[in-house]
């Protein structure tokens, strides 16, 4: 037969790596060879042959490669492999392979397997990388969370050198005027060593030598050097291998820096609490705005990084915290001392410590006792101040006026305690929906007292309260997560736009109604979803395995919404929770769909628990 | 057991009507077949292109073939033919792919109908929407035995139909199409058509197809052949 007739097949292979290093005749040749098995969920695994190892090209479905044990290996989906390790090892396979989603398969037999390996050198070395990087895996899945970065990118500073001859003095006159703790030293453009801090005091003056010792004689020789194309990763290993803090970088033999253990670890972790420090030492508000600028790159620096979005929302959460305390101090400098005690609040995805780029701002004030007219000005003026400085940092101003500058949202503790006692006891179903979110609350600056003894009289109120927690209930379910009756996405459109799955209003917002619903309950003072979560475990009417289930639900939703924003924002399309299914890989959309269940089971836990509803 | 008892029948009777010697042969690999699980049976995907849907006034383009053999569809053995045609491709080249020039090296109807029918023999077919295909065929063999017969097949359209109908599901015009049939299945969209794309496709459907009735183990030919 020509296989040229069955170009759909010849195509997709064409895209694999490393099949696409691959020439035509070699391609054809192993389509040829293909065959082609339908796997579904009912069968559970895939029986594989000892006796006739194949490669398993991936064409759609979803599938699970474990240990007998159980333990994961590998996921893997759309174009991708399994079966190789056995064809490698010529070991007798053990691993297990699930079937997870239902899906079309492109079996290659041992010996064409073998011909291309044999034919082509890359062919052979992609497949033994994946075999080793499985056996690296094993069990161990999750921890790939390796820096991936080059060192070329901590390259900051112009390298401060020293000739080898000068003296000790010298050293030391150029490193605390430089403000650096080591040197690199030159001798005829080639480095031929370095000199540090602790150099100074251990081989000097712990030795007694004077400042005029050449540097020559008591440098470290010949130093371990990292070239500036060489992962972050591998200098950390080298550093923590030789333990040693400082390395010269190299680029075409010349020295071009030096790489410290500092500059690692500001690299690694210390982003946004630069940023966070730069907030604290800003004097005015138009310099907070441009400091906040920098937001949108360390949201993007921090999804790649492939941090967990729960992570990243408290990092986001602590800038805004940040910010709004500077804005605030900047305010009191303005406007001269409170005439009264008071406390900030924040509600809503601030308060939840779970906010997402774009997010608008929710917040009001607490005060220690009703106002007269110069203290009712004084805080509008200072509820001003903050909102607008919000607003001009990148946080819009809240559509519902849910904000300090609202009078409605500005006044005493015994106001706010009418107010909330209002909601709880003669819950309005319309009313309730839109105070959900004043039910989660947290104090950002001021007197926490004040704060405290408001939740605590909510807590007080709202435990083992049946009807307002039936009330909450109702509200909570109306919406369902969008899952069809065959489990199926269902997805929303706008006249004939597809719009998407709606991430937030049909998955994480229902997250977070299930948790402060439990945690009202049960009087529990934590507002984060996850912390409430977790105070849950051990309490009656949900199980730990459920809690676990909507934590993992919710981070994998929180990171499917984060990827899907971090890719509107390079296409330059305005940011939304809308997710078009269509760019799932199958394995994606299995753990989606899995997610999705998840809350859909809980929704009738608590339907079951608050409504006494079946 | 009913269906399959008159299957039996019909076949014996074609079978004994039947002068054409390589049409008898067929009627007679098949009966055997009827017993055996699908997924023992030896099955051939077929799909034709046509330049039109009336099997009295059109012509067939191209034949494809593919077999299923316990399960899977082995690529190598997938066969393409061209037919030749009097007048030209016309409008159905833009849906085919089959240019004028294509059928140059194309085998006559007549030919490619034994062809076909030595292929067929001790398989049982398996088309989408296949009683237009068989339709096709049918007319072809008249034509050449100056006699009347009839065709059996594995219908995936109709395994659908079935399926949709039974979970009472409103059935839209396009969800019986092949490619909409498939993308149910989780199976992918096949970008090129020819015959023996088609007709792969098409395999690629039933395995699905069975995999949800339980297993190809579980399902007898007789069931589902019609």
């Amino acid at each position: 037969m020509d296989i040229t007739e069955l170009q759909p097949i010849t195509n997709f292979i064409k895209t694999l790596p490393p099949f696409d290093q691959l020439s035509d005749p070699m391609i054809s040749h192993c389509c040829q060879s293909l065959s082609i098995v339908y796997y579904s969920k009912n069968e559970r695994f895939v029986h594989v042959d000892n006796n006739e190892p194949q490669l398993y090209i991936v064409r759609s479905g979803a599938f699970e490669v474990t240990t007998e044990n159980g333990e994961l290996i590998d996921r893997i989906s759309d174009g991708q492999y399994f079966g190789f390790s056995g064809m490698l090892s010529g070991e007798k396979v053990v691993n297990k392979v699930h079937i997870l989603e239902d899906g079309l398969i492109y079996q290659l037999p041992l010996n064409s397997f073998n011909h291309l390996r044999a034919s082509s050198q890359i062919f052979d070395r992609f497949f033994n990388q994946a075999f080793a990087k499985r056996i690296r895996n094993q069990g161990d899945i999750t921890s790939n969370k390796i820096n991936t970065g080059r060192i070329s990118s901590l390259i900051s500073e112009k390298m401060v050198s020293i000739d080898g001859a000068s003296t000790i003095q010298q050293a030391a006159v150029l490193m605390s005027a430089k403000r650096v703790s080591s040197l690199i030293v030159i001798d005829n453009k080639h480095i031929a060593g370095i000199i540090t801090d602790r150099d100074l005091r251990d081989r000097i003056l712990a030795k007694g030598l004077s400042s005029e010792t050449i540097i020559k004689t008591v440098m470290t020789n010949n130093p371990i050097t990292v070239s500036k194309d060489a992962l972050i990763f591998e200098a950390m290993l080298l550093m923590s291998e030789k333990n040693i803090h400082h390395l010269p970088i190299v680029a075409n033999n010349q020295p071009i820096s030096m790489l410290t253990s500092t500059d690692i670890m500001r690299n690694q972790s210390s982003q946004p609490l630069l940023l966070i420090g730069q907030i604290g030492r800003q004097k005015s508000i138009e310099k907070l705005v441009i400091v906040s600028q920098q937001l949108p790159a360390l949201l993007q620096n921090l999804i790649t990084s492939e941090a967990k979005a729960q992570e990243i929302g408290r990092i986001l959460t602590l800038v805004t915290d940040a910010l709004t305390k500077r804005l605030l101090f900047i305010g009191e400098q303005q406007l001269g001392k409170a005439p009264m005690q008071f406390c900030w609040l924040a509600f809503g995805s601030q308060a939840r410590q779970d906010q997402a780029a774009g997010a608008d701002q929710d917040n009001a004030l607490l005060l220690e006792h009703t106002t007269d007219t110069s203290s009712e000005l004084y805080f509008k003026k200072l509820a001003e101040v903050v909102c607008d400085g919000l607003n001009q940092c990148g946080f819009p101003y809240c559509p519902g006026n849910i904000m300090a500058t609202n009078p409605k949202w500005r006044c005493s503790l015994q106001q706010w305690k009418a107010q909330f006692s209002q909601w709880i006891s003669a819950p309005q179903p319309q009313a309730l929906l839109n105070s959900t979110i004043f039910f989660d609350m947290r104090p950002i600056y001021g007197e926490v007292s004040l704060f405290s003894q408001l939740q605590n009289k909510i807590l007080q109120q709202t435990k083992n309260n049946d009807i307002f927690l039936a009330a909450l209930t109702r509200n909570a379910t109306q919406q369902i997560a969008p899952l069809g009756f065959f489990k199926n996405f269902v997805i929303e459109r706008d006249g004939s736009e597809v719009k998407g799955i709606d991430l937030k209003h049909k998955g994480l917002a229902l997250i977070n109604d299930i948790a402060r619903i439990y945690a009202l309950a049960n009087g529990i003072p934590a507002v984060n979803s996850k912390q409430r979560l977790t105070a849950l475990i051990g309490t009656h009417g949900i199980n730990t395995e459920d809690i676990h289930n909507l934590m993992d639900a919710a981070e994998f939703i929180a990171h499917k919404r984060l990827i899907n924003q971090s890719s509107q924002y390079e296409q330059g399309v305005p940011l939304s929770n809308y997710l078009l299914p269509d760019s799932l890989s199958s394995l994606a959309r299995h753990h989606l769909k899995e997610a999705f269940k998840v809350i859909n089971d809980s929704q009738t836990g608590i339907k079951l628990k608050f409504l006494r509803q079946f | 057991m009913l269906h399959s008892y008159f299957m039996k029948i019909h076949f014996n009777y074609r079978y004994w009507r039947c002068r054409n010697l390589l049409l008898n042969d067929y009627y007679k690999a098949l009966e055997p077949l009827l017993e055996l699980s699908i997924e023992k049976a030896p099955l051939l995907a077929l799909d034709l292109e046509m330049t039109g849907l009336d099997a009295k006034k059109d012509q067939i383009i191209s034949i494809g073939l593919i077999p299923i053999t316990n399960g899977e569809i082995k690529l190598n053995k997938g066969q393409h033919k061209l037919l030749k045609i009097t007048g030209s491709v016309g409008q159905s080249a833009t849906i085919h792919g089959v240019l004028d020039k294509d059928l140059q090296q194309a085998l006559p109807l007549n030919e490619a109908i034994l062809w076909l029918l030595k292929e067929a023999k001790g398989h049982i077919l398996v088309a989408h929407h296949a009683p237009l295909d068989l339709s096709f065929i049918e007319q072809a063999l008249m034509q050449q035995t100056t006699q009347k017969c009839r065709l059996f097949a594995i219908d995936t359209m109709r395994i659908e139909h079935k399926r949709l109908a039974h979970r009472q599901q409103i059935i839209k015009e396009g969800d019986l199409r092949l490619g909409s049939c498939r993308s149910r299945y989780n199976l992918p969209n096949y970008e090129a058509h020819n015959a023996l794309v088609d007709a792969l496709s098409c395999a690629e459907l039933l395995l699905a197809q069975l995999s949800r009735m339980g297993g190809a183990g579980n399902v007898k030919v007789s069931e589902l052949i019609c």
